[in-house]
């Protein structure tokens, strides 16, 4: 196995990254970012993405979600090799196969906690009372059923974390993936999202990427991954 | 939730955008049909369709000097001529002498013909007219001038001249109707009234009004009565009706070239203004775009649903804008309508609202498009990376 190679186990990739290569130009300075980055990730997996800042844990985990495009590689993620969609054709795929959660929430001020969980339903074929009903479950699933009225600003850091959760599962998507999901938090709620984000895991069979600086965050994950100035440093187990 | 909701949510985010570009587009919007419909009202005074079939004769030395009744009979035998009527401004008030409106003594036998659109002849009947042919001392009015005194047909109007030296009593026998509320503000009755209560008048008329079968006739009968009537003691002026608006219609090709001036500048400015509150209130959303189409909105849906917003915005403006400019044109009608007559038609057309509505969606879309489109075109990384 090469340096650069990684397989986190037994069972089907669900991410397969091929010499993935990220660069920037500033004028006709080529500025690399990723280099040659293969990995392999079995559906079901919890992976926490590490390593210091800039070295790439963010541009590497927005092209596995679809949102960025690598300038060299292949990347084969839930069934469909992405360089072959086109940006539209991504955006349905996002849509159907990937859930994101963010540091800062990014949730929608103006819409209550239900319609934020309600709005990538829009995108499904989904009637109204179907939408509902999914809609509930999630809320449900994250416990915040009677704060569905409420508006983002009426909810705690913590609260507004865990609608974004529910949005981001509630077009039940094989993978999700979170960029630093606790990194605005007290170590409180930072604990209940990641705890969370574990049964998600194990209950639901979610593969959950997830970028994260924070030691106890990704011990709760099962493979830490590390990341070191645009290349795979190594991958560790987590032994619990 | 659905699509519509969503939008609208939107569009209530910032109260101050939705002020703004409400507020300006109900000034720009009010200011544009106002001024348009006073432009629309101007030209139909001379736009009178009926205006090109009749020609009106007069004292050639000028309007207060009077024609012999007899010619009436040289004028009836012309063949191009359909009907003659004999008019007389009697310029009466009725109670109070601020309370203005035309009134005139005309030759009862002709007048309907003569003037059968302005009547609006399907909404009156043969015994009606009977009735007014009857009675000497009787009138007809115009609705709208009914409406304002609360006349109805069968009450006496008590008229007292000013030119002249009667005050005549005038039974109603007649209410009309007219396409055109400026129509309506008129009274008429019988000639006798003046002819016997004012001796001097007996056998004369200010005018005489002649309508012609084809208006391709009008040049030639013109001339021939002219003609007729030179070197005699009561020489005459023939002009069509079109003629005599001219005068006003030079004055008006400058008066809408200042209108449509104005109105290119109130376009301009409110689409500067629409399209950089737009263009901030966008830019102000990077990372909430960034994060719709992480979610799975393609470009072109997040592209559709700001436009949908400013159309929104913008239409809600004009909307409300036309809504005021039709409560103004109201209130100049009822104000200024009785003074200055033609503003008794003063309206806001439907074409001119359409107009509106149509510019300001225009307005909407171009000065959101650019943005929008700007804004979705942005990489989703940029976009998630800008706080906000
Ligand atoms: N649009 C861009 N243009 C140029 N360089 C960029 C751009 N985006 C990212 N980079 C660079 O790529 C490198 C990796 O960035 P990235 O955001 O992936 O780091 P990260 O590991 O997530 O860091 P952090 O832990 O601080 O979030 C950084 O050096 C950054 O400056
Ligand atoms: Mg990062």
């Amino acid at each position: 196995m090469n340096a650069n190679a990684f397989d986190l186990g037994e069972g089907a990739p669900i991410i397969t990254l091929r010499g993935i290569a990220k660069s920037y130009w500033r004028e006709t300075l080529e500025i690399p970012v990723l280099q040659g980055i293969d990995l392999e990730i079995p559906s079901g997996a919890f992976v926490a993405l590490m390593g210091p800042s800039g070295s790439g844990k963010t541009t590497l985990l927005n092209l596995v979600a679809g949102i960025d495009r690598p300038t060299g590689g292949t990347l084969e993620v839930c069934g469909h090799e992405l360089n072959d969609l086109d940006d539209d054709e991504l955006a349905a795929w996002r849509n159907a196969h990937v859930g994101f959660i963010f540091q800062n929430y990014n949730l929608v001020p103006v819409l209550t906690a239900f319609e934020n969980v309600e709005l990538p339903l829009l995108l499904t074929g989904l009637g109204r009372r179907a939408r509902r009903e999914r809609v509930a479950e999630a809320l449900d699933l994250v416990n915040l059923t009677d704060k569905q009225w409420n508006y983002p600003r009426q909810l705690s850091g913590g609260q507004e974390q865990r609608v974004a959760i529910a949005r981001a599962i509630v077009t039940d998507p094989d993978l999700l993936v979170a960029d630093e999901p606790t990194g605005a938090l007290d170590a409180k709620n930072a604990e209940e999202v990641l705890g969370l984000m574990s049964r998600l895991n194990t209950e639901m069979g979610k593969t959950i990427v997830m970028v994260t600086h924070d030691p106890k965050a990704a011990h709760q994950a099962r493979h830490q991954i590390h990341l070191e100035k645009g290349v795979l440093d190594r991958a560790v187990e987590v032994n619990r | 939730m659905r699509w519509l909701a969503l939008i609208w949510k939107s569009l209530l985010r910032s109260r101050r955008r939705t002020l703004l570009i409400v507020g300006s587009l109900v000034l720009s919007v009010f200011t544009v049909a106002v001024l348009q419909s006073l432009l629309t009202t101007l030209d139909s005074i001379t736009d009178n369709p009926n205006s090109g079939s009749r020609l009106a004769v007069r004292h050639k030395s000028g309007i207060t000097q009077m024609l012999p009744r007899s010619y009436e009979t040289y004028l009836r035998q012309q063949p191009e001529v359909e009907t003659v009527c004999a008019l007389q401004w009697f310029g009466g008030y009725y109670q109070d002498p601020r309370n203005f409106f035309a009134n005139f003594a005309s030759d009862e036998t002709t007048i309907f013909q003569t003037f059968r659109e302005e009547f609006g002849l399907s909404s009156i009947t043969e015994a009606q007219i009977k009735e007014y042919l009857r009675d000497g001392a009787g009138c007809i009015v115009g609705e709208s001038l009914a409406l304002k005194n609360g006349w109805k047909v069968g009450d006496v109007v008590p008229l007292t001249g000013t030119i002249f030296p009667i005050n005549p009593r005038l039974t109603i026998r007649l209410i009309f109707k007219s396409s055109r509320p400026s129509d309506e503000n008129v009274m008429h009755f019988h000639y006798k009234v003046l002819e016997e209560g004012v001796p001097r008048m007996k056998g004369l008329t200010g005018a005489f009004w002649v309508r012609v079968h084809r208006p391709e006739d009008i040049p030639r009968l013109i001339d021939r009565v002219d003609r007729h009537y030179a070197n005699s003691a009561y020489e005459t002026l023939t002009e069509t009706e079109s003629a005599f608006n001219l005068a006003f219609v030079k004055m008006l090709g400058n008066i809408s070239a200042i209108i449509q001036g104005i109105t290119i500048a109130v376009v301009l400015a409110i689409l500067i203004v629409t399209a950089n509150t737009m263009g901030t209130a966008i830019r102000e959303r990077g990372s909430e775009i960034a994060v719709f189409r992480a979610m799975g909105f393609s470009a072109s849906r997040v592209l559709s649903l700001l436009l949908a917003e400013g159309v929104l915005l913008v239409g809600l403006g004009a909307a409300l804008g036309i809504f005021l400019a039709q409560a103004a044109a109201g209130a100049v009608r009822s104000a200024l309508g009785a003074v200055m007559p033609f503003f008794a038609d003063f309206e806001i057309t439907s074409a001119t609202a359409l107009l509106c509505l149509a510019g300001a969606l225009v307005v909407g879309l171009l000065s959101t498009f650019i943005p929008a489109y700007a804004a979705t075109r942005r990489p989703i990384t940029e976009g998630l990376r800008s706080v906000g």
